[in-house]
């Protein structure tokens, strides 16, 4: 067992006469407990008070994305034993989203550039009898674009996205990818005119945050740069 | 806000600075050049370059030029073919490679 300092972020704007601040916390840990051990430990233990989001613990829901010793990552799968040193871990929520309480932010935001995207099939026209067929070639050109759990890692990690608040983000983009390069959609047409501005594809610098941020190891910066050819070769 | 800095990152933010060192640059290239109108003052001028010091700061604009012109290219790269995929050899490339451009104008400017 070790003894680890956690450093988390509090915050309540309800209370304005409490200032943002650090708590410190010591917390005996196995090497092997993730920094979700650590915050239940708190929770439970030390300090019931502290709010942060979690649901499912295995890195399926993406409940718990936070900013965890300054990069963002999922709480559930941040393993003790990968951090450089173990003892000392600071919490912080994902940054450029509006703080309910302590690690909990508003995602609304993040939602409506979801939203934007127009994240589902369109496809005008009449179905047939049974399902719309899809080849496992075709569907092996959205594969990777699936795995998106939707947990915000991406899109808070993002600078352009830090500058310019009205950017759809990496995970807008994603999705948006997923749905225009699906072989049974034929929605291109009406998702373009919020892709092919200054805030959609154009703002994504490659400055690959995102991808290292991503806890599904999707390359989103490659599907980004699929949408920006598809626009230049006006393929669609 | 502070945010762990990846590699790409580093790529990045070294694009932005000698790009803005390169707009710098060329703003008081332009006022030098701007004042010079016939070959004795150009010479004139000319003179004041072959100072070592000033030597040593056009090798460093050097090393400006081929780092955001071979990160130009990487970028492109990126955008239009797959190197999002590799685009961490693509940088560790570019790093070798303006090294290398670096050093080769070293020895043809100083030797």
């Amino acid at each position: 067992m070790i003894q680890v300092k956690v450093k988390v972020f509090r915050s309540n704007p309800e209370q304005p006469q409490n200032k943002p601040h650090f708590d410190e916390f010591m917390v005996e840990a196995d090497p092997k407990d993730k920094v979700l051990d650590l915050l239940h430990r708190i929770k439970w233990e030390k300090d019931g008070t502290l709010a942060f989001r979690r649901s499912c613990a295995h890195g399926i829901c993406g409940s718990c994305a936070m900013k965890i010793n300054g990069a963002n990552m999922l709480a559930c799968e941040a393993n003790l034993k990968n951090f450089k040193d173990p003892t000392r871990i600071t919490i912080e929520p994902l940054q450029s989203l509006p703080i309910i309480k302590d690690l909990v932010v508003d995602q609304t935001d993040f939602f409506k550039k979801y939203d934007i995207v127009k994240p589902y099939l369109i496809n005008r026209t009449p179905p047939p009898t049974r399902e719309r067929l899809q080849s496992p070639q075709q569907r092996q050109v959205i594969d990777e674009a699936t795995w998106c759990i939707l947990c915000a890692s991406c899109t808070t990690s993002c600078p352009s996205n830090w500058k310019n608040p009205n950017f759809l983000g990496p995970a807008a983009l994603l999705k948006s990818y997923r749905y225009n390069f699906d072989s049974r959609d034929e929605g291109i047409a009406e998702r373009i005119n919020v892709l092919d501005t200054n805030n959609g594809v154009w703002r994504c610098h490659t400055i690959f945050n995102c991808v290292e941020a991503c806890p599904k190891d999707i390359n989103i910066t490659w599907h980004i740069s699929q949408l920006k050819k598809k626009l230049v070769s006006r393929e669609y | 806000m502070r945010y762990v800095k990846h590699y790409g990152t580093w790529g990045y933010i070294l694009h932005r600075l000698s790009g803005l060192a390169l707009t710098g640059y060329i703003l008081i290239h332009i006022y030098l050049v701007s004042g010079l109108h016939n070959r004795p003052a150009w010479q004139h001028e000319m003179e004041i370059f072959r100072n070592p010091f000033l030597m040593v700061l056009e090798w460093c604009l050097f090393s400006v030029v081929i780092y955001h012109s071979l990160n130009g290219a990487r970028i492109f790269i990126i955008d239009y073919f797959n190197g999002a995929r590799y685009q961490k050899q693509l940088l560790t490339a570019v790093l070798v490679l303006s090294f290398v451009f670096f050093a080769g104008m070293g020895a043809i400017m100083f030797l």
